[in-house]
């Protein structure tokens, strides 16, 4: 597969490629999968948003990861 | 002779444009600023918990930092082994290496000024000392 999938700005990685943005998509969606998960479950809006957030940083954490080892070119 | 006498004073220094090792400097440059951006995203893991633990002990006055720092690791063994143990120690040694390829590439320089070419990564050093004093409460 042709890469990089990804470019960084800043602390963000940015899909270049359509597989890239089919693991953004996929990622987005899990993560709003997770929130409706955590909120039928949890007791309060603070109580839904502290075990959203810790998700969702473990979520950008793994994305990140797949886009830094996706992000160099093969070299040639 | 005097042809080559010509020659000599027509020579100048051979002018190299492009250096290999300015290459070699901007590909550990960006090399380490990918890696302090990735490193960012999995410290900000245990430094959310921090905060959380933190909120606690102020909106909890009977408890402690320490306390809850225990209670949290009593509770979930394996993922504070990694988050607050592992992760760090393993982005210290990853970030010293870049941060010592970036000052040799660099020439040596005797001033810390080349820092600010890796400041970035001296943070996430920092922070990730902060996560193990504050694991080792």
């Amino acid at each position: 597969m042709n890469l990089p999938w990804f470019k960084r700005i800043g602390i963000f990685f940015i899909p270049t490629a359509i597989i890239g943005w089919l693991i953004l998509l996929g990622g987005l969606a899990y993560a709003v999968y997770v929130f409706i998960d955590i909120d039928s479950r949890s007791h309060s809006v603070s109580d839904t948003l502290i075990n959203f957030v810790f998700n969702l940083l473990i979520i950008g954490a793994v994305y990140s990861l797949i886009a830094y080892l996706t992000i160099r070119s093969a070299k040639t | 002779m005097e042809n080559f006498e010509d020659i000599l004073t027509k020579m100048t220094r051979p002018e190299v444009t492009h250096l290999k090792h300015q290459d070699m400097l901007a590909n550990a440059i960006t090399k380490a600023k990918d890696k302090s951006v990735i490193n960012w995203w999995w410290l900000s893991i245990p430094l959310y918990l921090i905060a959380t633990l933190l909120m606690k002990t102020i909106f909890m006055p009977q408890s402690t930092l320490r306390l809850n720092i225990h209670d949290f690791t009593s509770r979930e063994i394996y993922s504070s082994v990694l988050f607050f143990l592992v992760l760090p120690i393993l982005f210290i040694v990853i970030n010293f290496i870049s941060i010592r390829n970036i000052y040799f590439l660099s020439g040596s320089p005797k001033s810390i000024s080349f820092l600010r070419t890796a400041w970035f990564n001296v943070l996430m050093v920092i922070f990730s000392i902060l996560i193990l004093i504050i694991y080792s409460l």
